[in-house]
């Protein structure tokens, strides 16, 4: 399975293929819309601001030809972190930004409803499975994944909400809309749990 | 919940793993000791002295853990410009650790938060009792003058995701963190802290966590990332109440 690694400009894409490696993909980190295309599989990575994200995908002329990937031809796509925070319709992430739309959500900053919790959430919390994924196949209920954000993804239609998690306050932690999926955690860097998760992504 | 972090903090000379004493290589060890499927994440850090080596060696260890491991990777050592970041994270680093740089110049922080994400960036204090708690540059050769908890302060304020602080004193003492230090640090900020420097054994995980407040606790000492000690370490923080991945 070839898995194209969406290269913007931004995200750790190097951890990203070495996971899809690990499980057996073939892992492609390509801007190319034309290989992106030759993809059976694809995955937004991302760490960094929204804005620099959203700006960084249309300066590459990305957008267009992704929407037709996914939207038009139903390829898989998989956002991680600030690559699914993308896909929401918006942010207020350093002001108002613009998403890709393509998902229900929004994305805004977290405040802990205990203010002894620190921000940015780094590290292994939950993933309570709200809802029966095709990614969460072979995972235990509540199995540990790693965080590092300081935004949260907060659904607009809770059909969308496959996973949950709560720092503070809840917010989504994975989701499925149509042929499209998201993490806020990061899947590469969650030891097994997230191999797993890499493996169903390929096996859909 | 959250889990508390054990973090490994592993030091390269010349890209040979190296366990430090008082900031000084000690002994020498191979990345075969490394299990990287109990250690919540782990720190690589060059500290082959300016002038010494080939840079290329550390390079290599960083691409091959990055590799191997499928935990969070952070990658320090003589990390100066905006274009070292970036090599750091082509090589598969996922967060870098700045120290001298962000001394010389704090506003490099926020240059590199701007560009990668505030989560990316581990600004690393190290600390001596002078006799009062001070913070040290250049492999904590070089006095600043500052306190460690005003600098953690304006280094969050720069654009900072986490402090890793360390006591130059408590490296390789096994005698226990510095929990002062430690809570002094975490007082001054809202960001995760990370202690470094001292552990000896587990009960010393478990008072900074609930003495110190520490987000994560590293330890320097190689055996403690052999085969079974990290989870050992980690049944023994369970029985101590203390919420860790396990």
């Amino acid at each position: 399975v070839t898995v194209g690694i969406i290269d913007y400009g931004l995200g750790n894409k190097r951890s990203v293929a070495g996971a899809v490696e690990a499980v057996g993909g073939e892992p492609l980190i390509t801007g190319d819309p034309a290989l992106l295309a030759t993809c059976d599989r694809l995955i937004l990575p991302g760490v960094g601001a929204f804005g620099d994200g959203m700006a960084n995908l249309a300066g590459r002329g990305l957008i267009e030809v992704l929407d037709r990937l996914v939207n038009r031809e139903g390829r898989p796509l998989l956002g991680i972190c600030l690559g699914a925070q993308l896909l929401a319709r918006e942010s207020t992430e350093f002001g108002h930004h613009a998403g890709l739309g393509w998902v229900p959500a929004r994305v805004e900053a977290i405040v802990p409803d205990d203010p002894a919790l620190r921000v940015p959430h780094v590290g292994w919390n939950d993933m309570i499975q709200t809802r029966p994924s095709p990614l969460f196949r072979d995972i235990p209920e509540q199995s540990l994944f790693y965080y590092v954000h300081s935004f949260r993804i907060m659904a607009e239609d809770e059909d969308m909400v496959t996973g949950s998690c709560d720092y503070g306050g809840r917010f989504v932690a994975a989701f499925q809309w149509r042929n499209i999926f998201g993490t806020q955690f990061h899947p590469e860097k969650s030891q097994r749990h997230g191999l797993t998760v890499l493996t169903n992504f390929m096996g859909l | 919940v959250l889990c508390k972090r054990v973090i490994s903090v592993l030091t390269f000379n010349d890209g040979v793993l190296f366990r430090t004493k008082l900031f000084e290589p000690d002994y020498r060890y191979t990345s075969n000791f490394v299990d990287a499927w109990s250690i919540d994440e782990i720190v690589m850090l060059d500290v082959t002295r300016p002038g010494k080596g080939n840079p290329d060696n550390f390079a290599e260890m960083v691409r091959e853990f990055s590799r191997r491991c499928f935990v969070p990777l952070s990658v320090g050592g003589g990390i100066r410009t905006l274009a070292d970041v970036e090599r750091c994270l082509e090589l598969g680093a996922d967060k870098v650790v700045i120290n001298t740089a962000a001394l010389d110049r704090p506003a490099f922080i926020g240059e590199v938060a701007k560009l990668y994400g505030s989560q990316c960036v581990v600004v690393s204090i190290d600390v001596r009792r002078t006799p009062d708690d001070r913070v040290f540059a250049e492999f904590a050769r070089r006095p600043t003058g500052k306190a460690p908890q005003e600098w953690a302060r304006q280094a969050q304020d720069e654009g900072a995701g986490e402090i890793l602080v360390s006591s130059v004193e408590r490296d390789g003492s096994l005698q226990g963190y510095d929990l002062d230090l430690c809570r002094k640090v975490v007082d001054a900020v809202t960001i995760p802290v990370l202690i470094c420097g001292g552990a000896g054994n587990w009960g010393h995980f478990d008072k900074a966590f609930t003495v110190g407040g520490a987000s994560a606790v590293c330890t320097t000492n190689i055996y403690h990332f052999t085969e079974s000690a990290i989870r050992s370490a980690k049944q023994y923080l369970v029985k101590a109440g203390i919420h860790v991945r396990t």
